[in-house]
């Protein structure tokens, strides 16, 4: 009973474990021992759930032979031809190529599946990243649109597509992008804070003065939403902050800046309690991305030196 | 142990309730008033009230905020990944090449031994 439990709470207290190196080691570390234990044969949900978690996080680390073995159980389980699996074994393989040609074999070998099965989206998904790392940007959006054009309730492709959309310095398309997810996700409050950065971000990149100070509005509505629909969401409090004081700074002539102060304010406070809490190590003020807390740091100390000059 | 033992307390007297309705009905004459006694009907109530107390105080789950941006607080303040978390993760596009290397470089900052 032991390794499972084990598994499931450290995956309830780490929902992506991908995200940083230290989980992800911690959880690949962990394999050999699941796997050669009794309770990995049980064929439960939470079974598979694990595995697949695994053999990702095996991938990353490069313990290649226990994400085989991974691999291995799940197309025993379900099938080679399931797509899930096709596509988990794809990534094996793109994982464990070592040349451009290999990776030009495994893509090969994508488009063939998906020449006899063209709506297989997991197989479709991988060949979009496959395009991309392979530096085919251009080949990769062409092919997410179409993939959004025969199921554009795909909230994970909407975002992936705006991403491609912003490294490509297309931010109108990027935004269209982000709305997109809203129409499927409204309460997708990440999406929101994500919409701010990239008008902020367009807005300071070009544009007169003018539109840029209505673009900064803008982009405050949609950060203000976002703390409105979770209120420790740390990005959104940070963009709040910086396009507020960025606007305080430029001095509105109109009613504006009362109304700017007093959202810096909220912003202010409530960083200050994120990054003091977090310092100290609080039980339950832990989940926060060490560098996202200290830039928040930087910019309250940013305003700090101001005042004291 | 109280929740279980309020649980079958109320089923029994529930289960006893409908058992005696259904005698009622099968006794009295159908010409006469049907109108259950006052005794079944406030057993039955009773029963039902006592069984909804049973399960809601065995409940061994954390509760959850009722309001939408304090449990979605929650999750980003306790665990750094809320319930969208998986938009920007997007694992079904996960460039694995990348994330191998960026791991590579990673452990020889740290220290050797994850091969």
């Amino acid at each position: 009973m032991a390794i499972l439990k084990l598994l499931l709470s450290y995956l309830s207290i780490h929902p992506s474990p991908l995200r940083n190196p230290s989980t992800t080691l911690h959880l690949s570390q962990q394999a050999p021992a699941f796997l050669s234990s009794s309770e990995s044969t049980k064929d439960t949900q939470e079974t598979w759930l694990i595995y697949e978690q695994l053999l990702l996080s095996c991938l990353r680390t490069g313990d290649d032979n226990s994400a085989r073995l991974c691999l291995q159980r799940l197309s025993d389980r379900f099938g080679v031809d399931s797509a899930r699996v096709k596509a988990l074994t794809g990534l094996y393989d793109e994982a464990t190529s070592n040349s451009r040609g290999e990776l030009e074999s495994v893509l090969q070998r994508y488009q063939d599946i998906l020449k006899e099965d063209p709506t297989n989206m997991p197989i479709e998904k991988r060949r979009i990243s496959l395009l991309l790392s392979l530096g085919r940007t251009e080949d990769a959006i062409k092919a997410l649109t179409s993939l959004l054009s025969h199921s554009p309730n795909d909230a994970e492709s909407w975002a992936h597509l705006s991403s491609l959309y912003f490294t490509q310095g297309l931010y109108q398309q990027s935004i269209f992008c982000l709305e997109e997810v809203l129409l499927i996700l409204p309460n997708a409050y990440n999406i929101f804070a994500r919409i701010g950065e990239v008008t902020y971000i367009s807005a300071s990149t070009g544009g007169n003065s003018t539109n840029q100070t209505e673009a900064f509005e803008e982009a405050i509505k949609y950060f203000a939403r976002s703390v409105e629909l979770s209120e420790w969401y740390l990005r959104g409090w940070y963009g709040l902050k910086l396009i507020t004081r960025k606007l305080i700074q430029g001095k509105p002539s109109d009613g504006t800046l009362g109304k700017m102060e007093s959202l810096n304010q909220l912003a202010t406070e409530k960083l200050v309690q994120i990054v003091s809490k977090f310092r100290r190590n609080e039980k339950g003020w832990m989940g926060f991305d060490e560098s996202e807390v200290l830039a928040a740091k930087d910019l309250i100390d940013q305003d700090e030196q101001k005042f004291a000059r | 142990m109280a929740s279980k033992a309020l649980i079958s307390l109320s089923t029994l007297l529930l289960i006893h309730s409908c058992y005696s309705a259904h005698e009622h009905s099968l006794l009295t004459p159908a010409s006469t008033s049907n109108a259950l006694p006052l005794d079944i009907v406030i057993e039955t109530i009773l029963s039902v009230l006592l069984l909804c107390l049973g399960i809601v105080l065995g409940n061994k789950e954390e509760l959850k905020p009722i309001s939408w941006s304090v449990w979605s607080g929650m999750l980003e303040r306790e665990k750094g990944c809320g319930q969208f978390g998986y938009l920007e993760e997007r694992v079904g596009f996960l460039d694995i090449r990348v994330k191998r290397a960026e791991f590579a470089k990673w452990v020889k900052g740290a220290e050797e031994g994850s091969s």
